[in-house]
C-alpha cells in the first residue's frame, strides 16, 4: 500500500502547490523538499523489502475494457531511481528556495512536482501503458520547465520537445508491438513470455526501438542536441534534469528492458557504439565550451555515454557499474550544477571569459566543494567517482566479442577519460583561478544556497568509507536489470593493481599535463570546430518540413473559386457519368408514365434562352435581367409541378434577390471582367460534362417508383394529426420543424456573418476612394445642361424619380401588410406560412427603401440583429416549451377556441418571420450604403452601427476589439500613438 | 421527362458561370445550380402526380409528394441567405475580380 500512497502524496502535493506558493512564495521550496524527503522515508520500508529479495506490488483496474491496470511494483531498479528523483529533488528544491527571485514562482514549483511525480511513476510502473504515460509526462514536464524561461528558451524547448517526442513515438511502437505480441501489458508477464526466445527478429526490432527511445532521453549521439539546449532553463532545473530526472529516465528504460535485450547483438552494438561516440563528442564539446552551464551540460552527455557503454556490455559487473555510476553522477552533477548557480549569483556571469581572477580566495567554500565534485567526476581517488569509474572501466573488459573488442572498448573508454579530466581541470582552474576580468564585482553568497548545493557533493566523499552500504541496493538493482543474479556485487576502494588502475594513473598523468599546459590545450581544442552542429541540423529539418507544407498548401492555395471547385466538379462529372452508365447497364425499373406536360417544353425553350442570356451577357445589368427571367420561369415550372407554396416562396425570393443584386451592382464596374475564348471553351466543356452527369443521374434514379410511403402518410394523416390542410406548411412547422429551426438559424447567421466579415475590413478598403466605375457623367450626355430640362433632372436628381413610387407605396403598404398577415395566418391550411409572410413583409420593406431618394438605414440600426436574435430565441423557446409540456422538442400543442384553431407552431412561425425579415433588412442596410450624398453612410459605419448603435463614423477595428476606442484614420497600430476616443472622421 | 433537359441546361449554365472570373457571375451560377437542384429534388417526388398537396383541394391519389416540396422550400430560402452573403463578399473593395483580389489591408501567404 505504500507504493500508491507515495504517488498519491505527490499527486496531492501537485494540486496543493498553487495554494502553497500563494502563501509562502519561493520558500515553498523548503516545504516541498520536506514532502519529498517524507515520501522517500515512506519508501524505506518498501526498499527494505526489496533488498531482502521480494517485489512488493499493487494494482487497481484502470480501463477494464482494454485490460489496462494501474499496476505498480518496486524492485531494485525502481528503488534506486525513485530515491534519486526524490532525494536529489529535495536538495534541488531546497536550493531553489534561495536561488529563485522572491515571489510566487508557481510554474516552476508546479512543473517540478509534476516532474517528480512522473519520474516516480515511471520507475515504479509495472504496466507498459503506465510506464509509457509517465515517460511522456517527463517529456512534457522537461519541455515546460525549459519553455518557462521565456524567449531564449523558445527554440530550445521546441527542440527538446521534438527529440523527446520522437523518442516517445519509438517507445509507443515498442509498447504496442510488445502488447500485441504478448497479449499482456504487465511487465513480469511480458518478460516471462516465450516470444522473446522464439522470435529473434521481433526481439531485435523491439530492442532497437527501446534503445532509440532511451537514447533520445539519455541524450545519446545523435540525439544529444537537446541536452545542452536545456540549459536555457534556470539552474535548479538543469541540476534536476541532468542529474536525477529526464536523462536518468533514459538510463532507467535501458536497464528496465535489459533483462530481455542484454544479449541481443543489435542492442549491444547500438549502445556501445553510441555510448562511445557520445562520451567523446560530449567530452570534446565540454572542453570547447566557455559557458559553465554549457560545459556542465556536455559533461553530462559524456558521462551518460559511459553509463550507456556499461549497459551495452550487459554483464553483472557492468550493470552494477552502470548503476553505481548513475548514483555517483546524480550526486556530483546536481551539486556541480548548483555550484555554477552559486558562482552565477555571486558574479552575475557564468562565462569563463568574464569571471574575475583568483575567485578561490573570494569564494573559498564554493571553490573547495566544486573542486571536490570535479575530482569525483574526473575519477580521482579516494572519491566515489573513482570507485564508479574504475567499475565502469573494469566492466568494459567484459565486452563480448573475442579478444579484440574488450580491449578496444577499454582503451577507448580510458581515452575518453582524458577528455573528462581535461574539462574537470577547465571547470576548477577556469572558474576559480584563470578568470580574466579584473573589474568584475563579487557579491557574498547566501550560506543556505551554498549549503544546499554542497550536500550532494559532500555525500560523494562521505560515502567512500562506508561504500559497502551500496552493495545490497546495487545488487538488487542488478537482479532487476538482468532478471536474476547480482549477488557478487561489492565495492571497494582498493582492488589491487588492475588494468583499470593503470589506466586511471595514466589518465591522471595526462590530467596534470593538461593542467600545466592548459592555455595551449584549450586554445587548440577551441580552434577545432565541427562544420555543423545538431542545432543547425534540426533547423534544416524544420525548414524542409515547412517548405513541404507550403508546397502542399500551394496546390489549393489559389484564391479564385475556379481552381478550388474544378476538382470537385470534375469528380462529380466523372462519377455521375460513369455511375449512370453502370446503373443503366444493370437494368432499371421502368420510368413512370405521364411525367411531362406540354408546358414543360415551353418552359424548357424559354429557360434555355434565358440561361444562355445570363451566360453570354457582358454587361452586368443584362445578366441580371436574364437571371430574373430564369427565376420567373422556374417559378412557373414549380407551379406547374403542383407546388404553390414553393412557387410563392420562389417568386418572393426572386424579387428580393434582384433588389439585393442591384444594390451590389451599383458599386461594381458596368461590365464583367473578360477572359480568353480558349478558357471559356474549356469551362464550357466542363460545364456540359457536369450538366450531363447530373441529368443522367436524374434520369436514372428519379421517377422510377410509385408514390413514396411517406407521401401517402403525410397526405393521409396530416389533417387528422394537426388540423391543417396544407401539408407542405405542416411539414415545415410541425413534422420537420427541427429542420426549419436549423434553416432560420442559417438565415440569421448569414446576416450576422456579413457583419462579422465586413468588420474585419477597414473602411478605406471596404469602400475604396476611387471614382465610381458605374457613374455616368451627366456632362457627357447629349442633353440641354440646365436645371429646367426634365430629362437632365431625371438623370441627375434622384428625388424626382422616386415621386411615383412614393405615391404608390402609400397605397400599397396597407395592402401588402394585410397580405402578409393573411399569409401568415392561413399557412396551416392554404399556401402561405411564416416564410412567405415574412418575404412579403420584406418586399414591403424593399419597396419603402427604394421609394426614398437617398439611401438610409431601415429602422433603428440594431433592428435586424434584434429581429434575428429574437426569431431564434422565440423558435427555440417554443420548442423547449413543447418539450416540457408535450415531452418532445417542437411537437406543437393545439387548442380550439370555438372554430378558431390555435397551435404553438404559429409561435414558431413568428420566429421564422422575424429571422427572415432581419436578414433582409440587414442586406438593405449593409449593401445599400453609399457615400454619394452628404447624408450617406459608409458600409463600415453601417456594419458597426448594426452591432453598436448610432456612431459618428466607422470604427478602425479589424479584430473585434472593443469599440469606442479607435477612430477611423487613427495610426495607432503604426506608430503607437494613443488612439482617439469614439469613432468620428478625421477631418 | 422534359425536366431532365431543363436540369441539364441549368446545371451547364450554372457550372459555366461558376468557373468565371467575376464573383458576381459565380454567384449567378450558384443561383442557376440551386434551381437545378430544386428540380432534381422535385422530380424525386415523381412529377406524374401534380396536384397541389392541399388535402382539402386535391385527392390523396393525384396530389404531388409534399416532402420534396418542403425540402425545396427550405432550400430556396437558404439559397437566398447564401446568395446575399456571397454578394456581400463580392462587393468588398468594389471589385469582384477573383483573379485580382482587392486590397483589404491584410496580406496572406499564397
Amino acid at each position: 500500500m505504500l507504493l500508491p500512497l507515495a504517488l498519491a502524496i505527490l499527486a496531492a502535493t501537485l494540486l496543493l502547490t498553487p495554494l502553497l506558493t500563494r502563501a509562502l512564495g519561493r520558500n515553498s521550496g523548503w516545504v516541498l523538499a520536506g514532502v519529498y524527503l517524507g515520501v522517500a522515508a515512506l519508501l524505506v520500508p518498501v526498499a527494505m523489502e526489496v533488498w531482502s529479495g521480494r517485489r512488493p506490488e499493487w494494482s487497481i483496474e484502470w480501463v477494464p475494457a482494454l485490460g489496462v491496470t494501474f499496476a505498480l511494483a518496486a524492485d531494485g531498479l525502481g528503488i534506486i531511481f525513485a530515491g534519486l528523483a526524490l532525494v536529489i529533488g529535495a536538495v534541488v528544491l531546497a536550493y531553489s528556495a534561495r536561488y529563485l527571485a522572491p515571489g510566487r514562482q508557481l510554474s516552476f514549483f508546479l512543473v517540478m512536482v509534476l516532474f517528480t511525480l512522473a519520474m516516480t511513476g515511471l520507475v515504479l510502473a509495472s504496466d507498459l501503458l503506465v510506464l509509457f504515460l509517465c515517460w511522456e509526462l517527463t517529456s512534457l514536464a522537461s519541455f515546460l520547465l525549459i519553455a518557462r524561461s521565456g524567449h531564449p528558451g523558445e527554440a530550445a524547448s521546441m527542440r527538446t520537445l521534438f527529440i523527446t517526442f520522437v523518442g516517445g513515438v519509438f517507445l509507443l511502437l515498442a509498447v504496442a508491438l510488445t502488447w500485441t505480441r504478448t497479449g499482456t501489458a504487465e511487465l513480469r508477464a511480458v518478460f516471462a513470455h516465450e516470444v522473446w526466445a522464439s522470435d529473434p527478429a521481433f526481439t531485435t526490432t523491439v530492442a532497437v526501438l527501446v534503445a532509440l527511445a532511451a537514447m533520445t532521453k539519455a541524450a545519446q549521439f545523435p540525439f544529444h542536441v537537446w541536452l545542452p539546449d536545456a540549459m536555457a532553463a534556470i539552474t535548479p532545473v538543469s541540476a534536476y534534469l541532468h542529474a536525477a530526472a529526464v536523462v536518468k529516465a533514459g538510463i532507467f528504460l535501458l536497464l528496465r528492458f535489459s533483462p530481455l535485450f542484454h544479449d541481443v547483438v543489435a542492442w549491444e552494438v547500438l549502445l556501445l557504439g553510441s555510448g562511445l561516440i557520445t562520451t567523446f563528442v560530449g567530452g570534446w564539446f565540454a572542453l570547447q565550451a566557455t559557458d559553465l552551464k554549457r560545459l556542465m551540460a556536455y559533461s553530462t552527455v559524456s558521462q551518460l555515454g559511459l553509463i550507456v557503454i556499461a549497459i551495452g556490455v550487459g554483464t553483472e559487473a557492468a550493470i552494477a557499474a552502470a548503476l553505481i555510476h548513475t548514483v555517483t553522477h546524480a550526486l556530483f552533477k546536481s551539486g556541480l550544477f548548483m555550484m555554477v548557480g552559486v558562482v552565477d549569483h555571486a558574479t552575475h556571469t557564468r562565462d569563463l571569459r568574464r569571471l574575475p581572477p583568483k575567485l578561490y580566495a573570494r569564494m573559498p567554500v564554493t571553490f573547495a566543494v566544486t573542486t571536490l565534485g570535479a575530482a569525483s567526476m574526473a575519477g580521482l581517488p579516494p572519491l566515489l567517482g573513482f570507485i564508479s569509474k574504475e567499475a565502469v572501466l573494469a566492466a568494459t573488459l567484459e565486452t563480448p566479442g573475442g579478444a579484440f573488442w574488450p580491449w578496444a572498448v577499454f582503451v577507448l573508454t580510458s581515452a575518453s577519460a582524458v577528455l573528462t579530466i581535461g574539462y574537470c581541470v577547465k571547470i576548477v582552474l577556469g572558474t576559480f583561478v584563470d578568470g580574466p576580468d579584473h573589474r568584475r564585482r563579487v557579491e557574498p553568497s547566501d550560506p543556505l544556497l551554498v549549503g544546499a548545493a554542497a550536500l550532494p557533493i559532500l555525500a560523494t566523499a562521505a560515502l567512500v568509507p562506508v561504500v559497502g552500504v551500496l552493495d545490497t541496493p546495487v545488487a538488487r538493482g542488478v537482479t532487476a536489470a538482468l532478471g536474476g543474479g547480482g549477488d557478487d556485487t561489492h565495492f571497494y576502494l582498493w582492488h589491487g593493481l588492475t588494468p583499470e588502475l593503470m589506466a586511471t594513473l595514466l589518465v591522471l598523468a595526462a590530467g596534470v599535463a593538461i593542467a600545466l599546459r592548459r592555455r595551449a590545450v584549450f586554445r587548440a581544442v577551441a580552434a577545432r570546430r565541427f562544420p555543423f552542429d545538431g542545432e543547425r541540423v534540426i533547423a534544416g529539418l524544420t525548414n524542409l518540413l515547412r517548405h513541404a507544407g507550403l508546397w502542399t498548401g500551394r496546390l489549393t492555395g489559389a484564391d479564385d473559386a475556379g481552381r478550388q471547385v474544378l476538382p470537385v466538379l470534375g469528380s462529380l462529372a466523372g462519377l455521375g457519368i460513369v455511375g449512370t452508365v453502370i446503373v443503366a447497364d444493370a437494368g432499371l425499373p421502368p420510368q413512370r408514365e405521364n411525367l411531362s406536360r406540354p408546358i414543360d417544353v415551353v418552359l424548357l425553350v424559354l429557360l434555355t434562352a434565358a440561361v444562355v442570356g445570363v451566360c453570354v451577357a457582358r454587361i452586368r445589368l443584362g445578366a441580371v435581367v436574364a437571371l430574373a427571367s430564369v427565376g420567373i420561369l422556374a417559378t412557373v415550372q414549380i407551379l406547374a409541378l403542383g407546388a404553390p407554396d414553393v412557387a410563392l416562396t420562389q417568386l418572393l425570393v426572386e424579387s428580393l434577390s434582384i433588389i439585393v443584386i442591384m444594390l451590389v451592382l451599383q458599386k461594381l464596374p458596368v461590365r464583367f471582367p473578360v477572359r480568353t475564348r480558349r478558357n471559356n471553351l474549356i469551362t464550357l466543356g466542363v460545364a456540359v460534362a457536369v450538366g450531363a452527369s447530373v441529368a443522367g443521374l436524374t434520369w436514372a434514379l428519379n421517377a422510377r417508383r410509385s408514390r413514396s410511403a411517406l407521401a401517402e402518410y403525410f397526405l393521409e394523416y396530416t389533417k387528422e394529426l394537426t388540423g391543417g390542410y396544407n401539408v407542405v406548411n405542416v411539414i415545415l412547422v410541425e413534422f420537420r420543424a427541427l429542420d426549419t429551426l436549423g434553416e432560420l438559424t442559417v438565415l440569421g447567421m448569414a446576416g450576422v456573418s456579413m457583419v462579422a466579415i465586413f468588420s474585419t475590413v477597414r473602411d478605406r478598403y471596404l469602400d475604396p476612394d476611387r471614382p465610381d466605375p458605374a457613374a455616368v457623367d451627366p456632362g457627357t450626355l447629349p442633353l440641354r445642361s440646365d436645371e429646367t430640362s426634365t430629362a437632365y433632372r431625371a438623370i441627375t436628381v434622384a428625388w424626382s424619380n422616386t415621386v411615383p413610387l412614393h405615391l404608390m407605396v402609400r397605397l400599397v403598404t396597407p395592402v401588402l401588410a394585410i397580405i402578409s398577415v393573411t399569409l401568415f395566418w392561413r399557412g396551416h391550411n392554404s399556401p402561405g406560412g411564416g416564410f412567405n409572410a415574412a418575404l412579403v413583409a420584406a418586399a414591403l420593406v424593399g419597396l419603402i427603401y427604394l421609394s426614398t431618394s437617398y439611401d438610409r438605414s431601415v429602422g433603428p440600426p440594431r433592428l435586424p440583429i434584434w429581429l434575428i436574435a429574437g426569431g431564434v430565441v422565440v423558435a427555440i423557446t417554443t420548442g423547449l416549451a413543447n418539450l416540457v409540456l408535450k415531452g418532445s422538442f417542437l411537437q406543437p400543442i393545439h387548442w380550439y377556441i370555438g372554430e378558431l384553431h390555435l397551435t404553438t407552431s404559429l409561435l414558431f412561425d413568428v420566429g421564422v418571420y422575424a429571422a427572415v425579415l432581419g436578414l433582409i433588412i440587414f442586406s438593405f442596410n449593409l449593401l445599400g450604403s453609399t457615400q454619394e450624398s452628404e447624408r450617406g453612410e459608409a458600409t463600415r459605419e453601417r456594419v458597426d452601427e448594426s452591432a453598436e448603435g448610432e456612431l459618428a463614423g466607422p470604427l478602425e477595428t479589424v479584430r473585434g476589439e472593443r469599440p469606442g476606442r479607435v477612430a477611423v484614420g487613427s495610426t495607432f497600430l503604426h506608430d503607437d500613438e494613443a488612439p482617439r476616443e469614439e469613432g468620428s472622421r478625421w477631418s | 421527362m422534359v425536366l431532365i433537359a431543363t436540369i441539364f441546361v441549368l446545371v451547364t449554365g450554372g457550372v459555366y458561370l461558376l468557373l468565371q472570373r467575376s464573383m458576381v457571375r459565380a454567384v449567378f451560377g450558384i443561383g442557376l445550380l440551386s434551381h437545378a437542384a430544386n428540380f432534381v429534388l422535385l422530380t424525386s417526388g415523381v412529377p406524374g402526380w401534380r396536384d397541389e398537396p392541399l388535402t382539402n383541394v386535391s385527392s390523396t391519389y393525384t396530389a404531388a409528394d409534399p416532402l420534396p416540396q418542403a425540402f425545396v422550400l427550405t432550400a430556396i430560402v437558404i439559397t437566398l441567405a447564401a446568395t446575399i452573403l456571397m454578394l456581400a463578399m463580392s462587393v468588398i473593395g468594389h471589385n469582384d475580380d477573383m483573379y485580382r483580389h482587392p486590397d483589404t489591408g491584410e496580406s496572406h501567404e499564397a
